[in-house]
C-alpha cells in the first residue's frame, strides 16, 4: 500500500470516495435533471459503480486483516476529528452495501422508468447510499450519527416517495380496523411513522453516545479501545450498561427490533426498488452493523474485567422475540410486500441473536461470523425477492397475493428466481448461502453454553419453520394454482402477463444465482469469513478464541465436518416441515387454508392475533398518538384557552375597563358634588395638620 | 475600523428617513434596494468586526448613566451577525409579499370609502401607486429602525443603554403590526406593546436595583461581590421574568401566537427567530455572566421552566389549524430549548443553546418565509384547505423541508449541532451533581425532541404532501425576490451544519471563560 495520491495512501482515498460519490451524485443530480432528465439514470448507475469499484478496491487490505484509519480536523473547538476507518469488518458491509445498491440502481432504471419525479428519486436513493456508507466507513460515533440520521432522512423521503397518496400507493386493506385503528395507510403517513419511530431509537442512541463520550471525551472508536479507563468509571456508577443498550436503542429504531418494529410494514409504500435497498443493503442493515461495530468492543472489555452481559442478554433477546414475533405474522398476510418485509424483520432478528449470543459465550468469533454471514447471505436473497416481487407488482398492479395465482408458466424466469432466492430464506440445505448462515447461528446459538441457550435455540428453530412455511406459502399463491380474477379481468382488457423487462431481471436474477453459487461453496465462504474476523477480532480487540479440538467422534459425512450436528439436525428438520406444510397448503392444494383456519376456533383466533399484528400496531397508536394528541386537545381546550388566553389577556383587559367604568363613575360633572368632595379633602388635611 | 459598531447601529436609524422619502417619492423597488444596501453594508461591518475579535467601542454619554458603549465578543457577535443577516434577506423577501399586503389593504379602503359614499368611484391606478409608494416608504424606514433596535440591544454595555435599544425594537414592531397586520391587527399590536413593555418594566426595576445600588449602570463595574445576596436575587428574578416575557416562555407566552399569527411575514421572520431570542441574550448576558451566584441558584428552574417550555410549546403546536399560530407555538417551544440550555449551567449546554438560537433564526426565517409565499400564492394559511403543493411549489417545499429539518435538529442541518452539543451540557452537569431531577430532565428534553419531530413532520404533511385540493390546482411557485432569500438560509443551515466552528469557534471559548472552566 505504498502508492500514494494527492498524499493519501490509495485505500485511504477509496475509503473516503465510497461514500463521498454517492453524496456528490446527489448533490449534482438536480441540476442534471434540469438539464436532461433522461442523463439522470446514467449518474446514478455510474456513481454507484464507481463508490462500488473504490469499495472492491480496499478488498486486499481486509484480507490482510490491515486497517485503514485516516482522520482530517472537523469540529476545532470541540477537538472533534472526522475520520474513515476501514478494518475488515466495514470493508466487507461496504462492499456488501456498494454491490447491492448497485444492482438495484441497474433495476430501479427500469423500474421506475417514465415516473415524472425520476430526478428526486435519483437524488434520494444516492443519499441514501451515501449515508449508509457513512455509517459504516466512519471512525467515530457523531460521524455515524450524521449517516445515521442521513439514512432515516432519506427512508423517510423516499417512503413517501409517492406523496400524492394515490390510491394504488397505500399498503393495507381500505376500510380494515384493529381496535379502532385504521390498518390502511397512505405513503406520506407512512414516512413519517418511519422516520418518528426510528427518531425514538435515535433519542436513545444520541443519549447513549453523550454518556460514552461524557467519560471518554472521544466518540472514536479506535481512541475507545485504546484507553478503557473510561469503562471503568463509568461501569463504577452503573452507567456502562446503560449506555451501550441506550446505544442498541438505535439499533432496534434502524432495525424495525422489538418494540420499535412497526414501521417497517407501513414502509412497503415506496417505490419497491426502495423497500429492496431498506431491507438489503441499507437502513435495517445499519443496526446490525452497528451492534457489530461496538459489540467487539463490549466484549474485549468484558475480557477485561468490566463486565457487561447484560448488554449481550439484551440483544439477544431482543432479536430472538423478533424473530418469531415477525415470522409468524409473515405467514398470514395477504400482501406480497409485507410478507417480505416481516421476514427481513424476523431475519435481522437472527443476526441480533447471534451477536448477542457470541457475547455470551467463549467464542465469540464464531456468533459474530454467524450473525455477520447471515447479513450477507440476507443481503443476496431478500434484495433478490424484492426486486423480484417489484416485477411482479409492476405486472399484475396489484399488491395483493390473492391477485396473483398462476404466474409460473407466464413469468418463467422471475419464477426460477423467486425459487432460488426463497430457497436461500427458506435455508435449503447445502446448496443456499441462507442454510450455511442459519446453521452458523444455530450452532452458534446452541454452543454457547449460556443458560439463555436452549429456549433460544428453540425459538431459533421455530422461527425457521415458519420462515420455510410463509416463503413457500408467498411462492404457491403467487405462482401455483389458478388465476385469480383480477389476471383473468386484465388478460379480458388486453394486458396478457408477461415477462418483466431485461434491466428488472438481471439484477435480481444475478443475486439469485449468487444465492446458490455462494451456497455451493458456502461452508468454506463461512470458513474464510470466520478466518478473517478471527484476525480482525485478535488484532483489534485482542480477543483470542480458543480452538476447540475436533470432535474425532463426528457422525456426521466428511465434506460436513466440523459442523454441530444438533444445529444441522435441526436446520433439515426445521426446512422439511416448513416447505412440507407449506406445499400442503398452497402448492399441492390439498387442504384448503381459509377453511382450515375456520375449522376450529383455536386457530382462527391465532390467525385473527396475527393479522392484527398481535394488536401491537394498534397499541402503539393508542399509546403514542391518540392518547397524547387527545391529551394535547385538553390542555389547549381548558388551560391554554381559558386560564392563560382569557385569564391574562381578555381578563386583565376586562378589569382595567372595569376599574375604568369605577373611576369614571367619580367623574359626574356635578360641580357641587365636586365642591363636597374638596371640601371634605380639605378638612381631612387640615385635621391631620392639627394632630 | 473605527466607530465601526457605531456605523452598523446608528446608520440605519439615521439614513431610514432617507428610505421613507425614497419610497414615497420613487417607488418601493428603490426603497428595498436602499434598505438592502445599507442593511448589507452594516452586515459586513458586523461581521468583519466578529472576525477580528473582541470589539469593544465607548462613548462619552451623560454622568447618571455612564458609558454609551458597544461590545461585540463571542456572546454578543452571533446574536449580531444572525440579526442582521436576517433583517437584510428580508429586505429583499419584504417587497413583494408587502405590495401584497399594501393591494389587499387598499381594496379593503376602496370598499369602505366606497359604501360610505355611496357612489361609483372609478378606482385611478395612480392613487393605487401614490399608496404602495406612500406605505412602503413608511414600512422600510420602521424596518430599519427596528433592525437597528435589535443589534443595539445586543451589542449595549450599559444597563440603561440596554434598557432604551430594547424599547427601541418595540415601538417599531408594534406599528409593524398595527399598522399592516392580518385579523384585529391594531388590539393584537396593542396587545404585543402591553405585555412586552410590562416586561420591560420589570426589567427596567431589576436593572434600577442593580444600578442604584452599585451607583453604576456600566456593564464592567457589575461586581455581583459588591451586591447583597438579596439584592442580586431580586433583580435577577426580576430581569428573568422581564425577558422571559420577550422570550415567551411558559406562562408569558400568550402574546406571542397572536403577534406572530398577525404580523406582516416578513416582520414574523424578524420577530420569532431574531427579536425573542434576545431575551436569551440578555439571560446571557446579565444573568449567567454578571451575577454568577444567584445564576447558580437559579439554573434548576430555569431548567425546568425551559423543560415545561418545550413540551408546552410543542404540545400546542400539535394543535393548531393556522399555519403562523402554529409556527409561533413552535417558537415558543424552541425558546424552551434555550433556557433549557441556559439551565443546565455547563459551558457545553450554554454554548448548545446559543448555537440553538443561531440555528432557530436560519429554521424559523425559512419556515415564516415559507408561510409568507403561501400566504401570497395560496391565499389561506390553514391546514385544512392546504394540502399537495410540494408538486406546485417545489423550491418552497425544499426549502420547508430544510427549514423543518433545521428545527428538528437532524443531520447535516444546523440544528443538530445546536442540540447535541446542548443536550450534552445537560448530561454533563446532571451526572457531575449526581442529581435525579437533572437526569429526568435531560431524558424528557431528549423526548421532546420527537415531539418536535411529530408536529413538524405533520405540517410538511398537511402543508406539502397529500391530494392537492381541487381549488389549488393553479398555485404557481413564489416569486424569485422570495425564493432566492429562502435558498440562501437553507444553504447556510447545511453549511453550519456540517461546519459549524463558524460560529463555535467564537462561542465555546467565550462559554469556557464565563464557566470557568
Amino acid at each position: 500500500m505504498a502508492t500514494e495520491l494527492m498524499g493519501f495512501e490509495i485505500g485511504t482515498l477509496s475509503a473516503w470516495l465510497v461514500w463521498i460519490l454517492p453524496f456528490a451524485a446527489a448533490m449534482i443530480m438536480p441540476g442534471i435533471g434540469k438539464l436532461s432528465q433522461n442523463a439522470t439514470k446514467f449518474i446514478a448507475v455510474g456513481f454507484a459503480l464507481m463508490s462500488a469499484i473504490s469499495a472492491a478496491t480496499m478488498i486486499p487490505v481486509a484480507l490482510e486483516a490491515h486497517e485503514l484509519h485516516h482522520q482530517i480536523m472537523w469540529i476545532e473547538a470541540i477537538g472533534l476529528k472526522a475520520g474513515v476507518l476501514a478494518d475488515p469488518l466495514s470493508i466487507i458491509m461496504a462492499n456488501v452495501v456498494a454491490w447491492i445498491s448497485f444492482l438495484i440502481m441497474i433495476y430501479s432504471t427500469g423500474y421506475m422508468k417514465g415516473d415524472k419525479d425520476i430526478t428526486r428519486f435519483w437524488f434520494w436513493m444516492m443519499f441514501f447510499i451515501g449515508s449508509m456508507q457513512l455509517i459504516v466507513l466512519s471512525d467515530n460515533l457523531l460521524q455515524v450519527f450524521f449517516g445515521w440520521e442521513g439514512v432515516g432522512l432519506a427512508s423517510y423521503a423516499l417512503i413517501s416517495f409517492w406523496y400524492r397518496d394515490k390510491k394504488k400507493d397505500h399498503v393495507g386493506t381500505e376500510g380494515r380496523t384493529v381496535l379502532g385503528m385504521l390498518d390502511y395507510y397512505a405513503p406520506t403517513h407512512a414516512g413519517m411513522k418511519a422516520f418518528i419511530m426510528t427518531k425514538v431509537g435515535d433519542v436513545m442512541m444520541i443519549a447513549g453516545m453523550l454518556l460514552i463520550f461524557l467519560f471518554a471525551g472521544t466518540f472514536g472508536f479506535k481512541e475507545l479501545m485504546g484507553n478503557t479507563d473510561w469503562a471503568t468509571a463509568m461501569a463504577a456508577q452503573g452507567l456502562l450498561v446503560p449506555a451501550f443498550v441506550l446505544l442498541f436503542g438505535g439499533a432496534m429504531g434502524k432495525s424495525a427490533q422489538f418494540p420499535l418494529n412497526e414501521w417497517l410494514l407501513e414502509a412497503m409504500t415506496g417505490p419497491t426498488a426502495v423497500s429492496a435497498l431498506i431491507h438489503a443493503a441499507t437502513m435495517v442493515k445499519a443496526g446490525v452493523f452497528l451492534v457489530a461495530r461496538i459489540g467487539p468492543l463490549v466484549f474485549a472489555l468484558g475480557a477485561a474485567g468490566i463486565l457487561a452481559d447484560q448488554f449481550f442478554e439484551i440483544v439477544a433477546w431482543v432479536g430472538a422475540i423478533t424473530a418469531l414475533l415477525l415470522a409468524t405474522q409473515g405467514m398470514v398476510n395477504p400482501e406480497i410486500k409485507k410478507v417480505l418485509a416481516y421476514s427481513t424483520g424476523s431475519q435481522i432478528g437472527y443476526m441480533m441473536m447471534a451477536l448477542g449470543v457470541a457475547g455470551l459465550s467463549h467464542q465469540y468469533v464464531d456468533g459474530y461470523t454467524a450473525g455477520f454471514f447471515h447479513l450477507i447471505s440476507h443481503a443476496m436473497f431478500k434484495a433478490s425477492l424484492f426486486m423480484a416481487a417489484g416485477s411482479l407488482l409492476h405486472i399484475v398492479g396489484s399488491r395483493f397475493m390473492t391477485d396473483m395465482g398462476g404466474l409460473r408458466k407466464h413469468m418463467k424466469k422471475t419464477y426460477a428466481f423467486m425459487w432460488a432466492a426463497g430457497l436461500g430464506l427458506m435455508g435449503a440445505p447445502f446448496i443456499t448461502t441462507g442454510f450455511w448462515s442459519k446453521d452458523a447461528i444455530f450452532a452458534a446459538v446452541y454452543e454457547s453454553g449460556n443458560e439463555w441457550a436452549l429456549p433460544l435455540f428453540a425459538i431459533a428453530v421455530l422461527t425457521a419453520i415458519i420462515t420455510a412455511f410463509y416463503t413457500t406459502r408467498m411462492i404457491g399463491l403467487v405462482f401455483f394454482g389458478k388465476k385469480s380474477k383480477h389476471i383473468e379481468k386484465m388478460e379480458e382488457e388486453g394486458h396478457p402477463i408477461h415477462e418483466a423487462s431485461v434491466s428488472m431481471w438481471v439484477p435480481y436474477g444475478i443475486l439469485a444465482v449468487l444465492t446458490i453459487g455462494i451456497g455451493i461453496i458456502g461452508l468454506s465462504a463461512e470458513e474464510g469469513l470466520h478466518h478473517t474476523f478471527e484476525y480482525y477480532l485478535k488484532n483489534s480487540f485482542g480477543i483470542y478464541s480458543s480452538h476447540a479440538a475436533a470432535d474425532e467422534s463426528s457422525i456426521l459425512p466428511e465434506f460436513l465436518q466440523g459442523l454441530n450436528p444438533v444445529a444441522l439436525g435441526a436446520s433439515l428438520v426445521a426446512f422439511a416441515t416448513g416447505i412440507g406444510l407449506g406445499y400442503i397448503f398452497y402448492i399441492g392444494r390439498w387442504v384448503d387454508p381459509v377453511k382450515f383456519v375456520n375449522s376450529n376456533i383455536f386457530f382462527y383466533a391465532i390467525h385473527k392475533l396475527f393479522l392484527n399484528r398481535w394488536y401491537l400496531n394498534a397499541i402503539v397508536y393508542w399509546c403514542f398518538v391518540t392518547t397524547p394528541l387527545w391529551l394535547a386537545r385538553g390542555v389547549s381546550r381548558y388551560f391554554e384557552k381559558t386560564a392563560i388566553d382569557y385569564g391574562m389577556n381578555d381578563g386583565v383587559q376586562k378589569a382595567a375597563s372595569w376599574g375604568a367604568k369605577v373611576i369614571q363613575g367619580t367623574q359626574t360633572g356635578v360641580s357641587q358634588s365636586y365642591l363636597f368632595v374638596f371640601g371634605a379633602g380639605l378638612l381631612f388635611v387640615v385635621l391631620i395638620l392639627l394632630m | 475600523m473605527e466607530y465601526a459598531l457605531l456605523q452598523a447601529v446608528f446608520l440605519p436609524l439615521l439614513l431610514s428617513p432617507v428610505a421613507y422619502i425614497l419610497g414615497r417619492k420613487v417607488g418601493p423597488t428603490p426603497a428595498m434596494w436602499f434598505t438592502f444596501a445599507i442593511l448589507l453594508y452594516t452586515t459586513i461591518i458586523v461581521i468583519n468586526a466578529a472576525l477580528s475579535g473582541t470589539v469593544e467601542e465607548h462613548y462619552p454619554w451623560t454622568e447618571q448613566f455612564g458609558e454609551f458603549g458597544f461590545l461585540m465578543d463571542g456572546l454578543a457577535s452571533p446574536f449580531a451577525i444572525m440579526i442582521y443577516v436576517l433583517s437584510t434577506i428580508l429586505a429583499i423577501y419584504s417587497k413583494p409579499y408587502m405590495i401584497h399586503k399594501f393591494h389587499e389593504q387598499f381594496e379593503e379602503e376602496q370598499k369602505i370609502n366606497h359604501s360610505e359614499s355611496g357612489q361609483s368611484s372609478v378606482v385611478e391606478s395612480s392613487a393605487l401607486t401614490n399608496y404602495v409608494n406612500a406605505k412602503s416608504g413608511l414600512y422600510f424606514a420602521l424596518y430599519l429602525v427596528f433592525a437597528m433596535g435589535m443589534l443595539g440591544t445586543v451589542l449595549a454595555t450599559n444597563l440603561i443603554e440596554f434598557y432604551i435599544f430594547f424599547e427601541v425594537m418595540l415601538i417599531p414592531g408594534f406599528f409593524l403590526v398595527a399598522l399592516w397586520g392580518d385579523g384585529p391587527r391594531r388590539k393584537i399590536g396593542l396587545m404585543f406593546l402591553f405585555w412586552t413593555h410590562a416586561g420591560a418594566v420589570v426589567l427596567l426595576l431589576g436593572f434600577l436595583m442593580i444600578g442604584l445600588t452599585l451607583g453604576s449602570f456600566d456593564f464592567a463595574d457589575i461586581q455581583e461581590s459588591e451586591l447583597p445576596a438579596d439584592i442580586a436575587m431580586y433583580s435577577a428574578v426580576a430581569i428573568a421574568i422581564g425577558l422571559g416575557v420577550k422570550l415567551a416562555v411558559f406562562m408569558y407566552h400568550i402574546w406571542l401566537p397572536y403577534v406572530h399569527g398577525a404580523a406582516p411575514t416578513p416582520i414574523s421572520a424578524l420577530l420569532s427567530p431574531a427579536m425573542i431570542g434576545i431575551g436569551a441574550y440578555g439571560i446571557f448576558r446579565l444573568i449567567v455572566e454578571f451575577l454568577p451566584a444567584t445564576f447558580s441558584e437559579l439554573a434548576i428552574w430555569f431548567h425546568i421552566w425551559g423543560l415545561v417550555t418545550m413540551i408546552y410549546g410543542g404540545a400546542m403546536a400539535l394543535m393548531q389549524d393556522d399555519l403562523k399560530r402554529f409556527l409561533a407555538y413552535s417558537s415558543i417551544s424552541q425558546m424552551g430549548y434555550l433556557l433549557f440550555g441556559i439551565g443546565s449551567m455547563s459551558a457545553y449546554g450554554l454554548a448548545g443553546a446559543e448555537m440553538m438560537y443561531v440555528t432557530h433564526a436560519i429554521g424559523k426565517g425559512i419556515l415564516f418565509m415559507m408561510a409568507g409565499i403561501i400566504i401570497v400564492k395560496v391565499g389561506t394559511r390553514s391546514f385544512s384547505k392546504l394540502g399537495g403543493l410540494a408538486g406546485k411549489m417545489p423550491i418552497t417545499a425544499v426549502c420547508a423541508v430544510i427549514g423543518a429539518l433545521t428545527i428538528m435538529g437532524v443531520p447535516p442541518t444546523s440544528g443538530f449541532m445546536g442540540e447535541w452539543i446542548m443536550f450534552y451540557g445537560a448530561l454533563e452537569t446532571a451526572i457531575a451533581e449526581g442529581s435525579t431531577v437533572r437526569a429526568v430532565a435531560f431524558g424528557l428534553g431528549l423526548v421532546a425532541t420527537a415531539l418536535t419531530m411529530s408536529y413538524m413532520l405533520w405540517m410538511l404533511k398537511r402543508v406539502f404532501f397529500g391530494k392537492l385540493p381541487e381549488h389549488l390546482q393553479n398555485v404557481k411557485e413564489g416569486s424569485w425576490y422570495m425564493t432566492i432569500p429562502m435558498m440562501i438560509l437553507a444553504g447556510f443551515s447545511i453549511v453550519v451544519g456540517i461546519y459549524p466552528d463558524i460560529f463555535l469557534k467564537t462561542i465555546i471559548p467565550y462559554m469556557n471563560g464565563v464557566m470557568g472552566v
